[in-house]
Protein backbone atom coordinates (compact mmCIF):
# COMPACT_ATOMS: atom_id res chain seq x y z
CA UNK A 1 0.00 0.00 0.00
CA UNK A 2 0.72 3.68 -0.35
CA UNK A 3 1.23 5.78 2.27
CA UNK A 4 -1.28 8.96 2.13
CA UNK A 5 -0.28 11.76 0.34
CA UNK A 6 -1.78 14.79 -2.03
CA UNK A 7 -0.74 15.13 -5.66
CA UNK A 8 -0.86 17.94 -8.16
CA UNK A 9 -0.76 17.24 -12.03
CA UNK A 10 0.48 20.46 -13.75
CA UNK A 11 0.16 20.90 -17.51
CA UNK A 12 3.03 23.77 -17.90
CA UNK A 13 6.56 24.54 -16.44
CA UNK A 14 5.73 27.03 -15.01
CA UNK A 15 2.99 25.27 -13.01
CA UNK A 16 5.08 22.49 -11.53
CA UNK A 17 8.06 24.83 -10.42
CA UNK A 18 5.28 27.24 -8.98
CA UNK A 19 4.25 23.97 -7.11
CA UNK A 20 7.29 22.61 -6.30
CA UNK A 21 8.02 26.25 -4.50
CA UNK A 22 4.80 26.38 -2.48
CA UNK A 23 4.37 23.04 -1.57
CA UNK A 24 6.41 21.50 1.30
CA UNK A 25 7.88 18.32 1.76
CA UNK A 26 7.30 17.64 -2.74
CA UNK A 27 8.46 14.74 -4.32
CA UNK A 28 8.39 14.64 -8.12
CA UNK A 29 7.06 11.84 -9.88
CA UNK A 30 7.33 10.96 -13.73
CA UNK A 31 7.16 7.26 -15.00
CA UNK A 32 6.81 6.27 -11.04
CA UNK A 33 8.60 3.19 -11.45
CA UNK A 34 11.20 4.10 -8.84
CA UNK A 35 9.47 6.59 -6.97
CA UNK A 36 6.28 4.04 -6.66
CA UNK A 37 7.95 1.44 -5.11
CA UNK A 38 10.22 3.32 -2.97
CA UNK A 39 7.60 4.42 -1.23
CA UNK A 40 5.62 1.10 -1.19
CA UNK A 41 8.31 -0.05 0.91
CA UNK A 42 7.98 2.90 2.99
CA UNK A 43 9.26 6.08 1.74
CA UNK A 44 6.91 8.70 2.35
CA UNK A 45 6.21 12.23 1.26
CA UNK A 46 3.37 14.75 1.93
CA UNK A 47 2.94 16.30 -1.82
CA UNK A 48 3.54 14.71 -5.19
CA UNK A 49 4.08 16.91 -8.35
CA UNK A 50 3.20 14.59 -11.44
CA UNK A 51 5.32 16.29 -14.08
CA UNK A 52 3.76 13.50 -16.99
CA UNK A 53 1.55 16.21 -18.09
CA UNK A 54 3.98 18.97 -19.11
CA UNK A 55 4.74 19.31 -22.21
CA UNK A 56 7.49 21.04 -22.66
CA UNK A 57 9.59 18.58 -20.74
CA UNK A 58 8.52 16.03 -23.11
CA UNK A 59 10.21 17.33 -26.26
CA UNK A 60 12.89 15.96 -27.89
CA UNK A 61 14.84 18.27 -29.88
CA UNK A 62 17.78 18.82 -32.62
CA UNK A 63 19.64 22.01 -33.07
CA UNK A 64 22.83 22.55 -34.78
CA UNK A 65 24.67 19.07 -33.76
CA UNK A 66 22.69 19.43 -29.93
CA UNK A 67 20.48 17.19 -28.82
CA UNK A 68 18.08 18.43 -26.17
CA UNK A 69 16.40 15.76 -24.48
CA UNK A 70 13.34 16.82 -22.04
CA UNK A 71 13.12 14.93 -18.80
CA UNK A 72 10.11 12.87 -19.17
CA UNK A 73 10.94 11.46 -22.50
CA UNK A 74 10.66 7.62 -22.16
CA UNK A 75 12.84 5.12 -22.65
CA UNK A 76 11.31 3.64 -24.90
CA UNK A 77 10.61 6.86 -27.13
CA UNK A 78 14.30 7.28 -26.83
CA UNK A 79 15.32 3.55 -28.13
CA UNK A 80 12.77 4.06 -30.91
CA UNK A 81 13.67 7.65 -32.23
CA UNK A 82 15.71 7.16 -35.46
CA UNK A 83 17.55 10.48 -35.14
CA UNK A 84 18.62 9.31 -31.24
CA UNK A 85 20.11 6.02 -33.21
CA UNK A 86 22.30 7.77 -35.78
CA UNK A 87 23.44 10.45 -33.15
CA UNK A 88 23.59 8.78 -29.91
CA UNK A 89 23.65 5.24 -30.96
CA UNK A 90 25.02 4.00 -27.23
CA UNK A 91 21.92 5.82 -25.79
CA UNK A 92 19.33 4.34 -27.94
CA UNK A 93 20.83 0.89 -27.98
CA UNK A 94 20.99 1.82 -23.65
CA UNK A 95 17.44 2.65 -23.37
CA UNK A 96 16.44 -0.28 -25.09
CA UNK A 97 17.73 -2.73 -22.66
CA UNK A 98 16.00 -0.78 -19.32
CA UNK A 99 13.60 -3.07 -17.53
CA UNK A 100 10.96 -4.37 -19.77
CA UNK A 101 8.79 -3.19 -22.49
CA UNK A 102 6.23 -1.79 -19.87
CA UNK A 103 9.11 0.15 -17.64
CA UNK A 104 10.46 1.67 -21.04
CA UNK A 105 6.81 2.89 -21.65
CA UNK A 106 6.52 4.57 -18.23
CA UNK A 107 10.24 5.29 -17.00
CA UNK A 108 11.89 8.31 -18.25
CA UNK A 109 15.32 9.66 -18.85
CA UNK A 110 15.07 12.20 -15.81
CA UNK A 111 13.75 9.75 -13.82
CA UNK A 112 16.70 7.63 -14.09
CA UNK A 113 18.90 10.29 -14.12
CA UNK A 114 17.49 11.34 -10.46
CA UNK A 115 17.56 8.11 -9.32
CA UNK A 116 21.30 7.92 -10.10
CA UNK A 117 21.51 3.98 -9.31
CA UNK A 118 24.92 2.76 -10.20
CA UNK A 119 23.48 0.21 -12.85
CA UNK A 120 21.30 2.82 -14.79
CA UNK A 121 22.03 2.31 -18.22
CA UNK A 122 21.05 5.57 -19.51
CA UNK A 123 24.10 7.15 -17.75
CA UNK A 124 27.24 5.58 -19.31
CA UNK A 125 25.95 6.67 -23.01
CA UNK A 126 24.95 10.20 -21.41
CA UNK A 127 28.84 10.53 -20.20
CA UNK A 128 30.51 10.28 -22.90
CA UNK A 129 28.16 12.55 -24.36
CA UNK A 130 29.10 15.04 -22.08
CA UNK A 131 26.26 15.21 -20.62
CA UNK A 132 24.51 19.12 -19.56
CA UNK A 133 21.67 18.82 -17.15
CA UNK A 134 19.32 21.72 -17.79
CA UNK A 135 17.48 22.48 -13.90
CA UNK A 136 14.99 24.80 -12.85
CA UNK A 137 13.54 26.09 -10.20
CA UNK A 138 11.35 29.34 -9.46
CA UNK A 139 14.00 31.66 -8.92
CA UNK A 140 16.17 30.45 -12.33
CA UNK A 141 17.81 27.96 -14.04
CA UNK A 142 21.55 26.12 -13.34
CA UNK A 143 23.33 24.10 -15.80
CA UNK A 144 25.39 20.93 -14.73
CA UNK A 145 27.15 18.27 -16.16
CA UNK A 146 25.71 14.83 -15.41
CA UNK A 147 29.38 14.07 -13.97
CA UNK A 148 29.49 16.49 -10.90
CA UNK A 149 25.26 16.07 -11.03
CA UNK A 150 25.93 12.35 -9.60
CA UNK A 151 27.47 12.91 -6.01
CA UNK A 152 27.07 9.63 -4.71
CA UNK A 153 24.93 6.17 -5.44
CA UNK A 154 21.36 7.60 -5.27
CA UNK A 155 21.73 10.64 -4.44
CA UNK A 156 22.10 14.13 -6.67
CA UNK A 157 22.93 17.93 -6.28
CA UNK A 158 19.46 18.19 -7.05
CA UNK A 159 18.38 20.77 -4.35
CA UNK A 160 14.63 20.55 -2.71
CA UNK A 161 12.21 22.98 -5.22
CA UNK A 162 14.47 22.11 -8.26
CA UNK A 163 13.54 20.46 -11.47
CA UNK A 164 15.30 18.40 -14.03
CA UNK A 165 14.27 19.94 -17.14
CA UNK A 166 16.46 18.52 -19.65
CA UNK A 167 19.33 16.69 -20.73
CA UNK A 168 21.65 18.50 -23.59
CA UNK A 169 24.38 16.02 -25.35
CA UNK A 170 25.89 16.95 -28.86
CA UNK A 171 26.66 14.24 -31.49
CA UNK A 172 29.84 12.68 -32.02
CA UNK A 173 29.95 12.84 -36.10
CA UNK A 174 32.53 9.75 -37.36
CA UNK A 175 32.60 8.09 -33.99
CA UNK A 176 31.92 4.63 -33.87
CA UNK A 177 29.98 4.25 -30.66
CA UNK A 178 27.68 1.21 -28.93
CA UNK A 179 26.90 0.20 -25.70
CA UNK A 180 27.06 -3.73 -24.13
CA UNK A 181 25.98 -4.90 -20.71
CA UNK A 182 26.41 -7.92 -19.06
CA UNK A 183 23.38 -9.41 -16.62
CA UNK A 184 21.73 -12.31 -15.09
CA UNK A 185 19.36 -12.53 -18.28
CA UNK A 186 18.85 -11.04 -21.23
CA UNK A 187 15.86 -9.60 -20.85
CA UNK A 188 13.94 -7.61 -17.57
CA UNK A 189 17.19 -7.31 -15.74
CA UNK A 190 19.76 -5.10 -14.00
CA UNK A 191 22.94 -4.46 -15.27
CA UNK A 192 25.66 -6.20 -13.49
CA UNK A 193 28.38 -4.31 -15.73
CA UNK A 194 27.98 -1.57 -19.06
CA UNK A 195 30.23 -0.02 -20.96
CA UNK A 196 29.68 2.51 -23.44
CA UNK A 197 32.08 3.64 -25.78
CA UNK A 198 32.32 6.35 -28.78
CA UNK A 199 35.69 5.90 -30.46
CA UNK A 200 37.19 7.95 -33.54
CA UNK A 201 40.43 6.27 -35.31
CA UNK A 202 42.14 6.18 -38.28
CA UNK A 203 43.63 3.23 -40.40
CA UNK A 204 45.55 2.14 -37.41
CA UNK A 205 45.26 5.18 -34.61
CA UNK A 206 43.04 5.70 -32.12
CA UNK A 207 42.37 9.57 -32.33
CA UNK A 208 39.83 10.06 -29.58
CA UNK A 209 38.61 7.30 -27.45
CA UNK A 210 35.68 8.16 -24.78
CA UNK A 211 34.56 5.50 -22.31
CA UNK A 212 31.81 4.72 -19.17
CA UNK A 213 31.94 1.60 -17.41
CA UNK A 214 28.66 0.97 -15.32
CA UNK A 215 27.62 -0.69 -12.46
CA UNK A 216 31.32 -1.37 -11.61
CA UNK A 217 32.03 1.44 -9.37
CA UNK A 218 29.57 3.48 -6.84
CA UNK A 219 28.74 5.79 -9.70
CA UNK A 220 29.70 5.18 -13.45
CA UNK A 221 32.52 6.98 -14.56
CA UNK A 222 34.94 7.56 -17.47
CA UNK A 223 37.94 5.93 -17.29
CA UNK A 224 40.29 9.32 -18.08
CA UNK A 225 43.53 7.77 -17.61
CA UNK A 226 43.26 5.22 -20.41
CA UNK A 227 41.33 7.73 -22.65
CA UNK A 228 44.16 9.98 -22.25
CA UNK A 229 46.83 7.24 -22.66
CA UNK A 230 45.17 5.70 -26.30
CA UNK A 231 44.80 9.21 -27.72
CA UNK A 232 47.00 8.64 -30.48
CA UNK A 233 48.08 5.37 -30.06
CA UNK A 234 48.34 2.75 -32.67
CA UNK A 235 45.66 0.38 -32.78
CA UNK A 236 47.37 -2.89 -32.01
CA UNK A 237 46.82 -5.65 -29.60
CA UNK A 238 49.81 -4.70 -27.22
CA UNK A 239 48.05 -1.41 -26.82
CA UNK A 240 44.48 -2.35 -26.52
CA UNK A 241 46.23 -4.73 -23.20
CA UNK A 242 48.18 -2.03 -21.53
CA UNK A 243 45.11 0.60 -21.71
CA UNK A 244 42.85 -2.72 -20.15
CA UNK A 245 45.34 -3.01 -17.49
CA UNK A 246 44.93 0.72 -16.97
CA UNK A 247 40.72 0.28 -16.68
CA UNK A 248 41.21 -2.58 -14.22
CA UNK A 249 43.85 0.20 -12.12
CA UNK A 250 41.27 2.72 -12.24
CA UNK A 251 38.17 0.76 -10.82
CA UNK A 252 40.97 -0.50 -8.00
CA UNK A 253 41.77 3.18 -7.20
CA UNK A 254 37.71 3.75 -6.89
CA UNK A 255 36.75 0.74 -5.17
CA UNK A 256 39.38 -0.83 -3.39
CA UNK A 257 39.90 -4.89 -4.30
CA UNK A 258 36.11 -6.00 -3.66
CA UNK A 259 35.08 -9.66 -3.48
CA UNK A 260 32.90 -9.37 -6.58
CA UNK A 261 35.91 -8.21 -8.64
CA UNK A 262 36.76 -11.90 -8.71
CA UNK A 263 33.36 -11.82 -11.21
CA UNK A 264 33.79 -8.26 -12.58
CA UNK A 265 37.35 -8.15 -13.48
CA UNK A 266 37.36 -10.42 -15.89
CA UNK A 267 34.33 -9.29 -17.48
CA UNK A 268 34.74 -5.77 -17.59
CA UNK A 269 38.17 -6.34 -19.55
CA UNK A 270 36.69 -8.34 -21.75
CA UNK A 271 33.90 -5.42 -22.63
CA UNK A 272 36.89 -2.90 -22.53
CA UNK A 273 38.60 -4.93 -25.03
CA UNK A 274 35.62 -5.64 -27.72
CA UNK A 275 34.57 -1.67 -27.51
CA UNK A 276 38.42 -1.09 -28.32
CA UNK A 277 38.71 -3.78 -30.89
CA UNK A 278 35.58 -2.98 -32.68
CA UNK B 1 -10.45 13.33 -4.86
CA UNK B 2 -10.20 14.03 -8.43
CA UNK B 3 -12.38 13.61 -10.87
CA UNK B 4 -10.83 11.75 -14.22
CA UNK B 5 -12.53 11.11 -17.32
CA UNK B 6 -10.67 8.23 -20.17
CA UNK B 7 -11.74 6.00 -22.84
CA UNK B 8 -12.15 2.31 -20.73
CA UNK B 9 -12.47 -0.68 -23.52
CA UNK B 10 -13.96 1.51 -26.27
CA UNK B 11 -16.22 3.47 -24.38
CA UNK B 12 -15.83 6.93 -21.64
CA UNK B 13 -15.53 6.31 -18.62
CA UNK B 14 -15.27 8.87 -15.46
CA UNK B 15 -14.74 8.53 -12.13
CA UNK B 16 -13.27 9.63 -8.79
CA UNK B 17 -9.97 8.46 -7.44
CA UNK B 18 -8.08 9.29 -4.44
CA UNK B 19 -4.61 11.14 -4.96
CA UNK B 20 -2.94 8.17 -4.06
CA UNK B 21 -5.17 5.72 -5.61
CA UNK B 22 -3.30 3.00 -8.25
CA UNK B 23 -4.70 2.49 -11.86
CA UNK B 24 -5.17 -1.19 -10.82
CA UNK B 25 -7.02 -0.52 -7.96
CA UNK B 26 -9.61 1.67 -9.54
CA UNK B 27 -9.93 -1.10 -12.42
CA UNK B 28 -10.59 -3.40 -10.42
CA UNK B 29 -12.80 -2.38 -7.73
CA UNK B 30 -14.47 0.81 -9.52
CA UNK B 31 -15.15 -0.62 -12.47
CA UNK B 32 -15.22 -4.97 -11.68
CA UNK B 33 -12.36 -5.72 -13.89
CA UNK B 34 -10.80 -8.51 -11.94
CA UNK B 35 -8.56 -9.67 -15.22
CA UNK B 36 -6.01 -7.75 -13.79
CA UNK B 37 -3.90 -8.40 -10.67
CA UNK B 38 -1.55 -7.27 -8.51
CA UNK B 39 0.97 -10.02 -8.37
CA UNK B 40 4.51 -8.59 -7.49
CA UNK B 41 2.90 -5.27 -7.09
CA UNK B 42 6.81 -3.67 -7.72
CA UNK B 43 6.76 -3.73 -11.60
CA UNK B 44 7.96 -7.22 -12.58
CA UNK B 45 5.52 -9.78 -12.99
CA UNK B 46 2.87 -8.20 -15.60
CA UNK B 47 -0.13 -9.55 -14.05
CA UNK B 48 -1.40 -6.07 -13.62
CA UNK B 49 -0.73 -4.79 -17.52
CA UNK B 50 -3.08 -2.75 -18.73
CA UNK B 51 -2.92 -0.35 -22.58
CA UNK B 52 -3.01 2.81 -22.23
CA UNK B 53 -2.94 4.84 -25.56
CA UNK B 54 -2.26 0.72 -26.79
CA UNK B 55 1.20 0.40 -25.24
CA UNK B 56 1.31 -2.02 -22.19
CA UNK B 57 2.17 -0.10 -18.60
CA UNK B 58 2.03 -1.29 -15.37
CA UNK B 59 -0.86 -0.17 -13.67
CA UNK B 60 0.30 -1.26 -10.10
CA UNK B 61 2.54 1.96 -10.82
CA UNK B 62 0.03 4.20 -12.67
CA UNK B 63 -0.87 6.70 -10.49
CA UNK B 64 -4.87 6.29 -11.35
CA UNK B 65 -4.69 10.65 -12.19
CA UNK B 66 -2.35 10.49 -14.53
CA UNK B 67 -4.98 8.41 -17.09
CA UNK B 68 -7.35 11.50 -17.46
CA UNK B 69 -7.81 11.96 -21.33
CA UNK B 70 -6.13 8.72 -21.84
CA UNK B 71 -7.42 5.22 -23.61
CA UNK B 72 -6.78 2.61 -21.49
CA UNK B 73 -7.95 -1.26 -22.86
CA UNK B 74 -7.54 -4.39 -20.76
CA UNK B 75 -8.57 -7.77 -21.64
CA UNK B 76 -11.85 -7.60 -21.62
CA UNK B 77 -11.67 -5.30 -24.69
CA UNK B 78 -10.42 -8.21 -26.22
CA UNK B 79 -13.58 -10.56 -26.27
CA UNK B 80 -15.05 -12.66 -23.79
CA UNK B 81 -16.27 -16.65 -23.56
CA UNK B 82 -18.76 -16.38 -25.93
CA UNK B 83 -17.15 -14.67 -28.35
CA UNK B 84 -13.04 -15.04 -28.48
CA UNK B 85 -10.69 -12.83 -30.27
CA UNK B 86 -8.66 -14.86 -32.68
CA UNK B 87 -5.55 -13.96 -30.10
CA UNK B 88 -7.39 -15.72 -27.05
CA UNK B 89 -8.10 -18.86 -29.51
CA UNK B 90 -4.73 -18.99 -30.62
CA UNK B 91 -3.48 -19.25 -27.07
CA UNK B 92 -6.33 -21.48 -25.76
CA UNK B 93 -5.47 -23.99 -29.29
CA UNK B 94 -1.57 -23.72 -28.44
CA UNK B 95 -2.05 -24.76 -24.78
CA UNK B 96 -0.69 -21.65 -23.78
CA UNK B 97 -3.12 -20.90 -20.38
CA UNK B 98 -2.66 -23.21 -17.73
CA UNK B 99 -3.18 -21.18 -14.11
CA UNK B 100 -4.65 -18.34 -16.33
CA UNK B 101 -2.71 -15.66 -13.94
CA UNK B 102 -0.38 -14.45 -16.41
CA UNK B 103 -3.04 -14.54 -19.50
CA UNK B 104 -4.56 -11.51 -18.97
CA UNK B 105 -1.26 -9.49 -19.18
CA UNK B 106 0.16 -11.64 -22.20
CA UNK B 107 -2.57 -11.22 -24.36
CA UNK B 108 -2.01 -7.25 -23.72
CA UNK B 109 1.32 -6.76 -24.44
CA UNK B 110 0.66 -9.21 -27.59
CA UNK B 111 -1.81 -7.40 -28.89
CA UNK B 112 -0.13 -4.12 -28.60
CA UNK B 113 2.65 -6.04 -30.82
CA UNK B 114 0.40 -7.44 -33.02
CA UNK B 115 -1.51 -3.94 -34.18
CA UNK B 116 1.89 -2.65 -34.60
CA UNK B 117 3.65 -5.55 -36.52
CA UNK B 118 1.26 -8.14 -38.85
CA UNK B 119 4.47 -10.41 -38.78
CA UNK B 120 6.67 -10.30 -35.85
CA UNK B 121 9.97 -12.83 -35.51
CA UNK B 122 9.88 -14.71 -32.68
CA UNK B 123 13.02 -12.55 -31.22
CA UNK B 124 10.08 -9.81 -31.05
CA UNK B 125 7.71 -12.10 -29.82
CA UNK B 126 9.99 -12.27 -26.71
CA UNK B 127 10.82 -9.24 -26.33
CA UNK B 128 7.25 -7.58 -26.48
CA UNK B 129 6.21 -10.30 -23.33
CA UNK B 130 9.22 -9.56 -21.25
CA UNK B 131 7.41 -7.77 -19.13
CA UNK B 132 5.43 -10.65 -18.55
CA UNK B 133 6.14 -13.32 -16.23
CA UNK B 134 4.86 -16.94 -16.83
CA UNK B 135 5.20 -19.75 -13.86
CA UNK B 136 3.43 -22.54 -15.79
CA UNK B 137 3.61 -22.81 -19.55
CA UNK B 138 6.69 -21.70 -19.82
CA UNK B 139 6.36 -19.58 -23.25
CA UNK B 140 7.48 -22.13 -25.84
CA UNK B 141 3.13 -22.02 -26.17
CA UNK B 142 2.68 -18.88 -26.05
CA UNK B 143 5.16 -17.70 -28.44
CA UNK B 144 3.29 -20.15 -30.54
CA UNK B 145 0.19 -18.27 -29.92
CA UNK B 146 1.33 -15.09 -30.45
CA UNK B 147 3.08 -16.38 -34.00
CA UNK B 148 -0.54 -18.70 -35.51
CA UNK B 149 -2.33 -14.99 -33.94
CA UNK B 150 -0.31 -12.85 -35.86
CA UNK B 151 -1.81 -11.58 -39.49
CA UNK B 152 -5.27 -12.27 -37.50
CA UNK B 153 -5.09 -9.02 -35.50
CA UNK B 154 -6.12 -5.79 -37.07
CA UNK B 155 -2.38 -4.40 -37.82
CA UNK B 156 -2.33 -0.89 -37.62
CA UNK B 157 0.43 0.28 -39.82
Amino acid sequence: MLPDFASVNPETKREALAFLDSLDDARVIAGGTDLLVDMKRGESCGNVVDIMNVKELKRLSVNDGKIIIGSTVTHAAISKTVILNDMAQSLSVACGWVGSPQIRNMGTIGGNLVNASPAADSIPPLLIHDAILSIESKDGMREEALEDFIIAPYETSLRPRELLASVCIKGLPGYREGYRRAAKRAAWAISRLSVAWAISEDDDHFVDVRLAIGSCTPMPFRPRDVEEFLKGREKNDPVIREAVEIVAEEIRRISGDRPSFVYKMPVVKDLVQKALRG
Amino acid sequence: MKAIHFTLNGKKASCEVQDKELLLHTLREQFSLKSLKEGCGIGECGTCTVLIDDEPHYSCLTLASKINGHDVKTVEYLGDAELLHPLQKAFIDSGAVQCGYCTPGMLLSAYSLLIKNGDPSDDEIKEAISGNLCRCTGYIQIIEAIRNAAGLCKCKS
